[in-house]
């Protein structure tokens, strides 16, 4: 989706092809990144802002509604971290093994979860 | 030709000495680094568990809590960790590219990010105090949630006053000259302040926008 080339002398371009597009913008990448968060982030409290209002006008359909927004709301918080982790942690640039050592204990800690979330009576269904 | 290929590798990983090169022990630290938040995430998944928990089985409780705080504070946090989180690979890519002024100054407003962000959780466990949300048992409603809050927020805030005392050392070192041929010291640095990040965009999403 969007990639920086590098100058001669070896440092980052400020050039970055976004979607078919040139943009030169100071910090190349990582300030396209760092915009790409922002809006997220402003999409991500607008979208909560409105379905709070959504499931407080329409009790019957409260639990689709909290469910579409977990999901939603997730959904980007997983994106915004993984634009850190790929861009911003230079994951992109680094041995496979790195990204074993970090996928690894989440999936065992994903797996934990789930486990913690299905025994009562600590967890769901209590 | 199994011994031409050890002696390859040898040559390959360290120097006549036997000694690891620059590159190899840059490897290694990084790996370390990794290692290190691989085991911070699962501690984190441990608090953030307690708190699914609680949304969980008590949404009413969560939800007067949401309703009470609001999201204008906490939002202004997240967007200030963020631009810290910018400002620190600004700083890396500065001083990669031999800039030392210019990382100074990006890791400073890293630094000064982090600051402003504990100001911010301050003001907002001082607003949550005045409500009773607080870390022991009490008679209120919001007994069941001191707790499963605070855990994940106060360490998540732990692990940002670290990251402050990190950038300021990463500072002065970078000052006397330290990374200039090697920014090793700043990319561990950024690991870790980015990792704090992420962190922080999960219990956003998690604590107070769900």
């Amino acid at each position: 989706m969007a990639e920086a080339t590098h100058h001669e002398d070896g440092q980052h371009s400020n050039t970055v092809r976004l979607l078919g597009f040139e943009i030169t913008v100071e910090g190349g990448i990582y300030t396209v990144v760092f915009g790409g968060l922002a809006i997220l982030t402003v999409i991500e409290v607008l979208s909560a802002e409105y379905l709070k209002e959504a499931i407080h006008n329409a009790p019957e359909a409260a639990a689709t509604l909290q469910a579409i927004k977990a999901i939603l709301l997730l959904g980007i918080a997983i994106i915004k971290s993984c634009l850190v982790i790929w861009f911003y942690m230079h994951l992109r640039d680094e041995k496979r093994v790195l990204a074993v050592v970090l996928l690894l204990p989440l999936l065992i800690a994903s797996l934990s979860i789930m486990y913690l979330l299905a025994i009562p009576p600590i967890g769901y269904g209590v | 030709m199994a011994e031409l290929t050890a002696n390859q590798l040898g040559a390959a990983a360290h120097d006549d000495n036997g000694h690891l090169s620059e590159e190899e022990k840059n490897e290694n630290l990084k790996l370390g680094v990794w290692l290190y938040l691989a085991s911070e995430i699962v501690i984190f998944s441990i608090m953030i568990v307690g708190y699914i928990i609680l949304r969980i089985n008590e949404p009413a409780v969560v939800e007067q809590a949401h309703e009470q705080l609001g999201v204008g504070l906490v939002t202004a946090n997240t967007f200030v960790l963020l631009a810290s989180s910018f400002f620190m690979v600004m700083g890396l890519r500065a001083m990669q590219g031999g800039n030392r002024a210019g990382m100074l100054r990006w890791i400073g407003l890293t630094a000064v990010g982090g600051t402003v962000f504990l100001i911010g959780q301050y003001i907002e466990y001082s607003e949550l105090a005045h409500l009773g949300i607080i870390l022991g048992y009490t008679d209120s409603q919001w007994s069941t949630l001191g707790m499963r809050f605070y855990a994940p927020t106060f360490f998540h805030g732990a692990h940002v006053f670290v990251g402050v005392i990190w950038a300021l050392e990463v500072l002065r070192r970078g000052a006397k000259g330290r990374y200039d041929h090697n920014p090793i010291g700043i990319e561990m640095f950024g690991l870790y302040w980015h990792f704090v990040d992420v962190v922080w965009i999960m219990l956003f999403t998690l604590i107070y926008l769900v």
